[in-house]
């Protein structure tokens, strides 16, 4: 079993899992947010292909546009 | 230079002694040299970094609650010259953040009132206030007066100070298509976001568009969610600090590695608390990809 953290919390995934997956499953829609893996941000087009691995630490925020 | 802070700024002070004329472009003036003594104190500013300041030109997008403190915070340390954008008048409800204007502005451009008061505080500084909305259509225009002045081999920035996902990405676009460093902040309810780019000294940091596609549905605004005066203080701060530093090249920059450039970071109002993050590039990205050439010779041919 592979353990992850997401904003903080754990999460375990039982199979490999991508990051795009991880989000749809937390249902988010793909389009609302941004992910920082690992403390690198992760551009939209990378996250079907990048498999979660164990310990990762995913953030996902939505942009601020305000000021 | 003595250790001692007090003796040091005697000995920088009595150091300098030239005319009191205007600067030159390679010394600062008696009555500079003091107004800026704090500042020249540093080893990392000196006389040589505040006239990196002054010669250097900021275009600030925006003149609400970022903006209106960036441009004091910028015009008072001694920046040369200063672009000053926005079509919003001052409302009764900006006022207990955007604490450059009163409640005699109420009605006026933002940009007009921002001057004339800049004016009043930093007169050494030059300011150029546009009353009109940051676009597609007008950035050309509005950015023409930066261009003309980086092209002259001067310090340039653009600094986006908006309150809106789709004119941050017209200023991220014209940014790096002019090939213009771009220091964005944003602020609603208890978040903040903040980063810097620039295609030409760090293109491994991509752009706000590779971060945050056009397409990104976006909810949060001041004006919808609500905010406290100093957490957009905080913003604004950070963001004329990380300007200045970028003035200053204090970011210690090279292929691989940048301090400023290509950073990302969050501010949690609640928590008080910064998480700072690394840029990717996205190699795909609309913007600030590898554009795809055509000549007149690429287009199919009509047979």
């Amino acid at each position: 079993m592979i353990l992850i953290h997401i904003n903080n919390v754990p999460q375990p995934l039982t199979e490999p899992t991508s990051l795009a997956a991880v989000i749809l499953a937390q249902d988010i829609a793909l389009d609302s947010v941004a992910i920082v893996l690992n403390a690198e941000v992760v551009p939209r087009n990378c996250w079907q292909s990048i498999l979660c691995q164990h310990e990762d630490k995913l953030e996902l925020f939505s942009a601020v546009a305000g000021g | 230079m003595s250790k001692n802070p007090l003796l040091a700024h005697a000995e920088v002070l009595c150091g300098h002694i030239h005319s009191d004329n205007e600067h030159c472009g390679h010394t600062l003036s008696d009555a500079d040299f003091i107004r800026y003594s704090r500042q020249v104190l540093l080893p990392e500013v000196g006389e040589a970094g505040q006239l990196q300041l002054v010669d250097a030109s900021v275009v600030i997008i925006g003149l609400g609650g970022l903006g209106q403190l960036a441009a004091q915070y910028l015009a008072c340390a001694g920046i040369g010259r200063l672009t000053l954008i926005d079509m919003d008048k001052v409302e009764v409800s900006n006022l207990p953040r955007q604490l450059l204007f009163n409640d005699a502005d109420i009605g006026l451009n933002k940009a007009r009132v921002a001057k004339q008061k800049l004016n009043g505080i930093a007169p050494h500084c030059t300011v150029t206030a546009y009353e009109t909305a940051f676009n597609a259509a007008t950035s050309a225009y509005h950015l023409a007066d930066i261009l003309q002045i980086k092209q002259q081999g001067k310090r340039v920035l653009v600094l986006d100070c908006t309150d809106n996902f789709a004119t941050r990405q017209a200023i991220n676009r014209s940014c790096i298509e002019a090939a213009l460093p771009l220091v964005s902040a944003s602020i609603a309810a208890f978040s903040g976001q903040l980063f810097a780019v620039d295609q030409m000294q760090f293109p491994s940091g991509g752009c706000y568009h590779c971060i945050f596609p056009a397409q990104t549905r976006v909810s949060q605004s001041c004006s919808t969610q609500g905010v406290l005066g100093p957490s957009v203080g905080v913003m604004a701060s950070m963001q004329s600090l990380v300007a200045m530093k970028l003035l200053l090249n204090m970011d210690r920059c090279d292929e691989s590695k940048s301090a400023l450039l290509g950073r990302f970071w969050r501010f949690d109002a609640k928590s008080l608390s910064w998480t700072a993050a690394i840029l990717t590039r996205d190699p795909h990205c609309d913007v600030c990809g590898p554009k795809e050439v055509h000549s007149s010779s690429d287009k199919p041919s009509k047979l």
